[in-house]
């Protein structure tokens, strides 16, 4: 076709005139006011779940000890106060920011297109995760208190209520859960349509933003995986509910069967959350370090072999649960093995870095927090996916310190990160630098001294799932339980040092610098759009002359060069 | 947009089709003969299945795609099947028993040894 293209030609219905509040702020179809929706309802999740935390890592160092703000801890309390932490902060804060909020404000913005392909799918991909949120906020409410199975839900624990106290709270779970599932499986048919079919003129294979392709290997890998727990998940409803046995050994059911259907999915769902986080890190350290990105190909690849590798590895989450032993051996080396394309992309981050011009603006510090604390996640994975070493760590607090230095970098590092670097075209405000590092050495500090203390535990034997650990001598030592108040005192500053976080946003987004088109000079075509762009983003979609990290081009005035500028 | 006169199925008389062979296979099971419910409940569900995917699934208008689609959901259910049947095919494992199963095992045990005396 030979005439040009342009915003308001191509995008049809939701283009036109003049909206009210509820037509743009509440039914949009903008995928920009959907994947603001998705961060807000992240981070109001996110409080909820911190709070969770702030809770019962109370009741673990000040056994038996009112809380203040929430009150005595109880053992059911404490049951699901764990689980629903868990819970909410993978699906419910790490799904949403990092999947559906950057996935939707950045993908259409990063491949030149003016929304998404279906716009209306998208609206109802973040309604159906709102109710998701509502009824699992509803079931903390309900007769016996929210679900208190552990996030994991193994049966028979989550498939009896004589065994978890939570009746109601447990189908409520499931229900919310499935919920969720459903709308990031919309939303992921969505992003993968609009970043193969609406990329601008130009715009090839290589050329597309790392973030993007990250988020959408993320989706496939998300769909790919979720069927066989969704499948579980309706046949738990059914153990609870109207009787049937398929997790009951007593009556010919297989309660390891459900942990096979959860870690098909749930294993594979952490890289789901991990490739964004790099995508973004990735996108961040070359604009900072006036560099284009080492070996993009490379990178790409090690993305595709993660995501095929992923699905081999679930049963390391068994080793102790007593699966075949010749499984086991299997399952031992592909964990080993997906560590390899990990490692690799961190190196390739560390090797862009190397000889850069690098400006540590608060992004940047937190990109590089990103990987330094991101390895030393994997390489703590390192030891519990050799099943002979798993057995002595299994369900020990060097478990929970393992992937909260995954978890953490990714669902909250990973946010700020990106948060901090987008700010100015989401919101056309500058977030104050000073603020900014404040939060960031208050945030990254005490992180490391909540959860090295919890390694040193867990490699003493300290049990995960232990409501008060005065009953038990072995693991009440007055060093072990020093540890703890030290790990639950840091957690303390870290929560407050969020509200340095919540004060930069609002006094950014009300008395802020005002941000311009492109603040950092970086190449990608969201910079090229109007900060913040407008519905259907630009006038004139762009077309695009070459990759997204020409940085420090030799022989070019300018230290970068934007994707749609001609030649 | 040639894909708006793109022709497309009749789905009431599709869906009548389904509801017609759902009224079959929960007939089949009520024969109570184990062969006939087996093929009414797979065998149908078979049918249905092709009916949805052909008809209403829109699968003509991606047609590139379907068998790669297709080829990973097959590779993943068997990797899945592969990867847990060693556990969940068992009566006991080496932390665990299926009560359930053993006794089965034993009645069947009984029953063979008084039909061979």
């Amino acid at each position: 076709m030979a005439e040009t293209l342009t915003a308001a030609s191509s995008h049809g219905e939701h283009a036109h005139g003049e909206m009210s509040f509820w037509s743009k702020y509440v039914f949009s179809t903008d995928h920009k006011v959907v994947g603001l929706q998705y961060m807000f309802t992240g981070i109001f999740m996110g409080l909820i779940g911190g709070f969770m935390a702030y809770a019962f890592r109370m009741q673990l160092a000040f056994p038996g000890v009112e809380v203040p703000g929430y009150g005595l801890v109880s053992p059911v309390d404490y049951n699901a106060l764990v689980t629903n932490h868990g819970t909410i902060m993978i699906f419910w804060v790490a799904m949403p920011v990092l999947v559906a909020a950057f996935g939707n404000y950045l993908i259409p913005l990063m491949v030149g297109a003016d929304d998404m392909v279906f716009p209306r799918l998208n609206r109802l991909s973040y309604q159906v995760f709102l109710l998701s949120a509502i009824v699992l906020i509803c079931s903390f409410f309900v007769e016996g208190g929210g679900f208190g199975g552990a996030w994991t839900a193994y049966p028979p624990l989550s498939a009896q209520s004589q065994y978890n106290l939570t009746p109601l709270g447990s189908s409520l779970w499931l229900v919310a859960v499935g919920l969720e599932f459903v709308a990031f499986l919309i939303g992921g048919i969505n992003f993968i349509t609009t970043a193969m079919n609406s990329r601008a003129p130009g715009m090839k294979a290589y050329d597309i933003p790392m973030i993007v392709w990250m988020i959408v290997v993320a989706s496939i890998m998300f769909m790919a995986s979720v069927g066989p727990l969704l499948a579980g998940a309706v046949m738990l409803f059914m153990d609870q509910n109207i009787g049937t046995a398929f997790f009951d050994p007593d009556r010919g059911g297989d309660p390891i069967l459900w942990q096979h259907l959860f870690w098909f999915f749930g294993h594979p769902e952490v890289y789901v959350v991990l490739l964004p986080a790099t995508g973004l890190v990735a996108d961040i350290i070359t604009v900072f370090s006036r560099k284009k990105l080492f070996a993009y190909r490379t990178v790409l690849y090690t993305v595709f072999a993660t995501g095929v590798l992923s699905f081999t590895v679930w049963a390391h989450h068994q080793f102790v649960a007593g699966i075949d032993p010749r499984m086991a051996h299997v399952f031992t080396v592909t964990t080993l093995l997906i560590s390899i394309p990990i490692a690799e992309m961190m190196f390739v981050y560390i090797a862009t870095l190397y000889g850069g011009s690098i400006t540590l603006t608060t992004p940047m510090l937190w990109a590089l927090a990103f990987i330094a604390e991101f390895l030393i996640g994997g390489v703590t994975g390192v030891f519990l996916g050799a099943s002979g070493a798993d057995i002595y760590f299994h369900d020990t607090y060097f478990v929970l310190a393992h992937f909260h230095y995954t978890f953490f970098p990714i669902a909250i590092i990973g946010f700020y990160a990106g948060i901090s670097f987008w700010f100015p075209k989401m919101f056309g405000k500058m977030m104050n630098e000073t603020l900014g590092k404040i939060h960031f050495w208050g945030t990254v500090i005490p992180f490391n001294l909540i959860f090295i203390p919890l390694f040193v535990l867990g490699a003493s034997g300290q049990h995960r799932r232990i409501y008060d650990f005065s009953h038990f001598p072995n693991l009440s030592a007055p060093w072990q339980q020093d540890l703890r108040i030290l790990a639950t005192s840091a957690l303390l500053v870290m929560l407050a040092f969020q509200s340095v976080f919540l004060v930069n946003f609002v006094w950014s987004l009300w008395k802020g610098r005002k941000a311009g088109k492109n603040p950092w000079k970086s190449n990608t075509l969201e910079w090229t759009a109007e900060s913040p762009p407008p519905h259907g983003n630009w006038s004139e979609l762009p077309t695009v002359y070459r990759g997204p990290y020409e940085y420090g081009v030799p022989g070019r005035d300018s230290d970068y060069w934007p994707q749609n500028e001609p030649n | 947009m040639s894909e708006e006169h793109m022709h497309h199925p009749n789905y009431l008389k599709i869906w009548a089709m389904l509801v017609g062979l759902l009224v079959v296979s929960v007939a089949g099971a009520m024969v109570g003969i184990r062969v006939v419910t087996l093929i009414t409940a797979f065998g149908v569900a078979c049918v249905q299945a092709y009916l949805v995917a052909k008809n209403c699934m829109h699968i003509g208008a991606a047609r590139r795609f379907v068998p790669y689609l297709v080829a990973t959901a097959l590779v993943l259910m068997l990797l899945f099947f592969s990867g847990a049947a060693p556990d969940v095919m068992k009566p006991a494992g080496v932390n665990w028993v299926k009560p359930a199963w053993q006794e089965a095992a034993v009645e069947h045990d009984v029953s063979l040894h008084e039909a061979r005396h």
